[in-house]
């Protein structure tokens, strides 16, 4: 995971890398995409997300959720650590339930962050390996607690933070948040990659 | 009283045979599968070979750069997956490669060729050459011009694989041209099973002894054919990607010979193929030259059209297409020249329309143009082969630009005259500077066509 990209992630095409005093003076990681592919993602208004969700950005989750590449979860490691690395407040990745994380080989949140060198805790389990993107709104606004804590975890009287991939209708996040308050935390914040 | 045993299914050999596949992809029901390994008719193979060095067992990628390892939460150690051949679903070290090695599939040796055309004399001696070839299994090129006939000059030697029990497979490295191609040969082999297979194809049932797939498709099979024929081999990506190449040669069974049909072979494979492995058709089946392009300067066209202006001698040369209702082609060398000029151009008349490798609606608008529905068409390079317009006219803008190599000018220049009440027709190459491609693409058309009418 840790091996420089000579072409762009996204469109093969070779990267031309200009070195500059940023680059060389602080610790910017490489970069992994093309200007181009850059240039398809569209950032986001709200301060609790990046991008928003457009053409280009379904063709990201597309290769790397469905098809399964790993590698992509280097693409936002730049704008994700800028974005966390004040954060003084826990972060908690949304959690993947075991069974989905074993077809899909990997845990996407977790790997993301990973990737992005921002240290994370874990609080949550996922209880039902049903996906809420198979789901209409109504579904989605009335379903049954999805979270629950990990056995033998304690929540401390503070800040955590939820991190997740997009954010439609807001469930999946009001969910953690519930169960993480009622466990005794201070106070939950959301931060998304993408807004829906 | 209920037989309880188990009975191979015959659509799990006939989808199977030739191909090297995801386990977890089969199409076939897990249970079928799972009874198949166990008796033994498959070969499993890992996914990524680690030694003597990272290799992708299914599209034979070996360039470090695209593996990646992760941490697995499947095999919960650390995997390795290639990114090469990623869109046909993942191959990591922990998935498992499945190659049939069970009883094969029937094939019928009664096929039928409905096609009552006439070859010409140069056609004829190139297929029965071809034919000899495969008769002795000797690799074969087939060097002929744009609208010489290329397609038709296959139809005997795949009746003739087909009737042997043969496995014929043509690979080209374009989509379009297995869109084209399969129509024609579904209709000429009426009885025959013919799958199509590119990026995106629907689910095909039966045993294909006939398959028309694209390069990038050959990754998913191994020694499946016995005679492999390459339409157009000089066509990106296929002269760039060494994997590709590679795909053909594992696709194929080790003595199954490669026939090359090409209109602009490349030095290498003309040194390859000579003698009786090479057959030459200089001239057009309806026996009138090639239209040899012309050259005319139109300097700095780029800032022109940027600044929304038609260069003059192009706009005269649009005009004239217009008022004497000639469909016309316009080939510009950049995608954001094609976005730009599109609006200025329609202008001129409001029909015309643009196309580019990503539109979906390629198919449509070049349609539309066949039927006349349209004046003309813009295009970046992605129409210099496989389509065919009555009485077509071409510009190439920019004629000196890297893109335009002396084998892609001379595919252009091969969209005009095709049909024989349109023999000629006019291709100018508007250019800023000349360059050696241009020349060499005028010198061969010329050279073919001395030949062609030297014999």
């Amino acid at each position: 995971m840790n091996k420089k990209e000579t072409h762009c992630l996204l469109c093969a095409q070779l990267l031309q890398s200009e070195p500059s005093w940023k680059t060389l003076l602080t610790k910017q990681f490489p970069p992994c995409i093309c200007k181009k592919c850059a240039s398809r993602f569209e950032h986001a208004p709200s301060p609790t997300a990046l991008y928003q969700y457009n053409d280009a950005m379904k063709d990201y989750l597309h290769q790397y959720k469905f098809l399964q590449d790993v590698a992509l979860a280097k693409v936002f490691r730049q704008e994700l650590q800028d974005q966390f690395k004040h954060e003084k407040s826990p972060i908690i990745p949304i959690p993947m339930h075991p069974l989905k994380q074993k077809e899909r080989t990997f845990s996407h949140m977790e790997e993301l962050l990973k990737a992005a060198k921002i240290p994370y805790i874990q609080l949550l389990e996922k209880t039902t390996a049903e996906t809420q993107s198979s789901k209409n709104r109504e579904e989605r606004l009335q379903t049954a607690s999805l979270f629950q804590l990990l056995p033998s975890v304690t929540v401390a009287y503070k800040e955590y933070v939820l991190f997740d991939d997009i954010q439609t209708t807001g469930t999946t996040l009001r969910h953690a948040t519930e169960i993480l308050l009622q466990a005794g935390a201070k106070n939950v914040r959301s931060f998304t990659l993408i807004n829906g | 009283m209920k037989y309880k045993g188990w009975l191979l299914p015959p659509a799990l050999r006939d989808f199977h045979e030739g191909r090297i596949w995801l386990r977890e992809h089969s199409p076939i029901a897990e249970q079928d599968l799972n009874q198949a390994i166990e008796r033994n008719y498959f070969n499993i193979i890992e996914g990524i070979q680690q030694t003597p060095h990272l290799k992708c067992n299914r599209c034979h990628n070996d360039n470090p750069q695209q593996f990646t390892t992760f941490d697995c939460s499947k095999c919960r150690q650390l995997c390795v997956y290639c990114r090469h051949c990623l869109a046909m679903g993942r191959v990591s070290s922990c998935t498992q490669l499945v190659v049939w090695r069970g009883p094969r599939a029937i094939r019928p040796t009664r096929h039928l060729l409905a096609w009552t055309g006439q070859f010409t004399e140069l056609q004829q001696q190139a297929t029965d050459e071809m034919l000899e070839s495969v008769k002795v299994k000797r690799s074969h090129l087939v060097h002929a011009v744009c609208g010489a006939g290329k397609t038709e000059l296959l139809f005997p030697v795949v009746h003739f694989a087909l009737q042997e029990g043969l496995r014929v497979c043509i690979a080209t490295p374009r989509t379009d041209v297995v869109l084209e191609l399969f129509p024609r040969f579904h209709k000429v082999f009426p009885r025959t099973t013919i799958h199509a297979l590119y990026g995106g194809a629907p689910q095909q049932q039966g045993y294909a002894q006939l398959i028309m797939a694209t390069t990038h498709q050959l990754y998913r099979f191994e020694q499946a054919f016995d005679v492999m024929i390459v339409d157009e081999a000089d066509a990106f990506p296929y002269i760039f990607d060494e994997t590709l190449k590679r795909a053909v040669h594992k696709a194929k069974t080790a003595e199954a010979p490669i026939l090359f049909v090409t209109a602009t072979p490349s030095q290498k494979l003309l040194n390859q193929y000579q003698n009786s492995s090479y057959s030459f058709i200089p001239k057009r089946y309806h026996n009138h030259p090639l239209p040899v392009p012309r050259y005319s300067s139109l300097w700095g066209y780029e800032k022109k059209l940027k600044k929304g202006v038609i260069p003059l001698k192009l706009k005269k040369w649009t005009e004239d297409r217009l008022t004497q209702k000639e469909p016309f082609l316009i080939f510009l060398p950049k995608v954001e020249l094609v976005d730009i000029a599109v609006s200025i151009f329609q202008a001129l008349h409001s029909d015309i329309l643009a196309v580019h490798a990503e539109d979906p609606e390629r198919k449509e608008k070049v349609l539309k143009l066949r039927n006349e529905e349209i004046p003309g068409l813009l295009t970046t390079t992605i129409l210099e082969r496989g389509i065919t317009i009555k009485n077509v006219q071409v510009a190439v803008v920019g004629a000196e630009s890297s893109i335009y190599t002396s084998s892609a000018l001379i595919q252009i220049a091969g969209r005009v005259g095709r049909n024989i009440a349109f023999a000629d027709g006019d291709v100018v190459f508007f250019h800023h500077g000349i360059t050696v491609e241009m020349d060499e693409a005028r010198a061969k058309i010329q050279y073919n066509n001395k030949i062609g009418f030297s014999l």
